[in-house]
């Protein structure tokens, strides 16, 4: 059983035009600590850099319509009973997170696609692994994302799932990350190449310089301009990633999430 | 100052290196190419080139300047199959790739080679044109970092990188700060033919192989209390300078081939070229390599005599100095120069103290 309830505080966004992303309870909040309020979860700074872009955009044009559309979405029935709490600890943190989604476990998966999410955030493999079956795009936020920018959100496109994909994949998945790379690409548009509160990165782990090359150039024919582009041939990625301080990481296929 | 590999760095997790470094093996062994796989990092010499010393980008370099970024970016992509021109790394890069093929025909499975980097602040979309030219080129150069505009000093120390070339002085500045050898590079006034079986690398000794502690002594107090420092303290080895864990890397690849017995025919040789006298200070400074366990191959002592006439005959692929008067002299003697900020020296200006306070970049 789904309800999707819209934050009254502040301003809805137009769902037809913007990039609605999902992320669930337990991203936003982290664990219930029994408190009245509950306290910050791991994408924090992921909201905070989302509503940065949200406010460039709107300095650019401020009849902006292409912005993020936010939901937190419950993934289990024990976080659907706790709505009041949901709801009043959004407003104690001032997050800008425009609908609540108070979904059970069984049918989170339906939530996403009855709102026509664009992209899923969670702290849980499985559950990503679950979204991303039914097409939706997903990735995974953790303890990582903590230590991000608030003032640049950073998006890394791992480039060896673009030129050698998932034989896995399905139709679905691949037409999910295409439609984010295009609407991300006319985002970054909008601003120019520096000062941008919108960072696109390609990372390539396994493959050469061509691998690379290629990635770039299949990315641009979808409509995204990258503006980082690390090409490691085996060099060990984790520590790349830990100056990168990237927000999440995405794939074009499953295979990208089994990392 | 820093280690041959840079132990500051985060603490890798090991399991996913091994997996990483499993997959780009697989990879290179697939391909039908049969382009050499680069070394693992913590193995290898890791030299980071930026764009602009790889490839001659003075032309791009002015668009940039004068008519912003954005025209630059779109300039670069417009003229994205056009290769560039060599820049004055490309000559040392070339000679590198020579030392590595002799290495892998000596020793199959070893990871001790060099890495070539390309470390640039450069847009991912300016890029596609620098691989273009890599690949017209031939370049065996298969990691990169394109920055976007963000400081490269975190990415060297991820690569555990060795030695650092640019252009920009305020980032080999800031490397050299944080422990990493790193020198700005010239393009010489005439081209001079290297040679293309032996990597000729030029030192300067104070303040690039050693500390600029005997010349502070020379600029404050002069030559005369210089000489009786020096041989009064013949026998206690200076400190190091930026540039010594360079050289023992050098000397380690080095030792390889005498190894195999290949000492009449070994594709590196090291230079120091320095303005001390052999007769009084140049004991020092052999007798401190030697407490190093490090040698140079020829040890060139001029007296203050110009380095530029010497080094025109040693025609190294590369010289380290820290004072920008020996580097214009090099230079315009057709050498290819590379300038190493450190000590003393930069605040003096051929021999008289710079007044004004250094200029704000």
């Amino acid at each position: 059983m789904v309800s999707t309830v819209q934050n009254t505080d502040i301003e809805q966004k137009d769902a037809e035009h913007a990039v609605v992303v999902a992320m669930t309870f337990k991203a936003v909040f982290g664990s219930d600590d029994g408190d009245d309020v509950y306290g910050a979860g791991v994408a924090f700074t992921l909201l905070q850099a989302l509503q940065t872009v949200n406010e460039r955009l709107l300095l650019e044009n401020p009849s902006e319509m292409l912005l993020f559309d936010i939901i937190l979405i419950t993934t289990d029935r024990q976080q659907q009973q706790q709505s009041d709490r949901i709801m009043s600890s959004t407003r104690h943190h001032g997050l800008q997170i425009h609908r609540f989604c108070f979904s059970c476990e069984d049918d989170f998966t339906d939530s996403l696609l009855q709102n026509k999410v664009h992209l899923f955030l969670s702290t849980d493999k499985n559950e990503t692994v679950q979204a991303a079956s039914r097409g939706v795009l997903s990735a995974l936020v953790d303890h990582q994302t903590t230590l991000c920018s608030s003032q640049q959100l950073k998006v890394v496109f791992c480039g060896d799932s673009i030129v050698q994909p998932d034989a896995d994949i399905n139709a679905a998945s691949r037409q999910a990350a295409e439609v984010f790379s295009a609407q991300l690409g006319e985002m970054r548009r909008r601003f120019g190449a520096l000062d941008s509160p919108l960072s696109i990165v390609v990372m390539t782990s396994s493959g050469g310089r061509d691998s690379c090359c290629s990635a770039l150039r299949t990315l641009r024919t979808r409509g995204l301009s990258v503006d980082e582009a690390h090409c490691l041939a085996g060099a060990p990625r984790g520590i790349i990633l830990s100056v990168l301080r990237p927000h999440f990481q995405l794939s074009d296929g499953l295979s990208g999430l089994q990392d | 100052m820093s280690e041959i590999k840079p132990t500051d760095a985060a603490v890798p997790d090991e399991k996913e290196e091994e997996k990483d470094w499993a997959a780009a093996k697989a990879f290179f062994d697939n391909l039908k190419t049969h382009k050499p796989r680069p070394p693992k990092p913590r193995y290898a010499v890791t030299i980071a080139v930026s764009s602009r010393t790889l490839f001659d980008m003075t032309a791009e370099r002015k668009i940039y300047e004068e008519e912003g970024v954005e025209k630059y970016v779109s300039y670069q992509v417009e003229h994205e199959q056009e290769p560039l021109n060599p820049g004055p790394a490309f000559p040392f890069v070339k000679a590198l790739m020579n030392v590595n093929s002799r290495l892998r025909e000596l020793y199959p499975d070893s990871e001790e080679l060099f890495d070539i980097v390309l470390m640039t602040n450069n847009h991912a979309q300016v890029g596609v044109r620098l691989i273009n030219s890599i690949n017209h080129y031939d370049l065996t150069i298969e990691r990169f970092c394109m920055t976007g505009g963000n400081s490269p000093i975190g990415y060297l120390k991820a690569y555990m990188t060795n030695l650092y070339l640019s252009k920009s002085a305020d980032k080999v500045t800031e490397a050299i700060e944080e422990g990493i050898a790193a020198a700005t590079m010239f393009m010489p006034d005439k081209e001079i033919e290297l040679s293309d079986t032996q990597l000729r690398v030029a030192f300067d000794g104070d303040a690039v192989l050693f500390s600029d502690e005997s010349e502070i002594i020379v600029k404050q107090h002069g030559l005369d209390t210089f000489f009786e420092h020096e041989k009064e303290f013949e026998n206690k080895p200076l400190a190091q300078g930026p540039l010594k864990c360079f050289l023992e890397a050098l000397g380690k690849l080095q030792r390889k081939f005498y190894a195999k017995n290949e000492r009449m025919n070994c594709p590196i040789r090291t230079f120091l070229v320095t303005a001390r006298s052999a007769a009084s200070s140049g004991a020092r400074v052999l007798k401190t390599l030697r407490s190093w366990g490090l040698e140079v191959d020829e040890a060139l002592f001029l007296a203050g005599a110009p380095k530029g006439p010497l080094l025109q005959k040693i025609k190294p692929h590369i010289f380290f100095d820290d004072q920008m008067f020996h580097i214009e002299g090099a230079k315009e003697m057709g050498t290819i120069s590379a300038h190493v900020p450190y000590g003393i020296g930069q605040k003096y200006h051929r021999g008289k103290l710079i007044e004004q306070p250094p200029k704000n970049e």
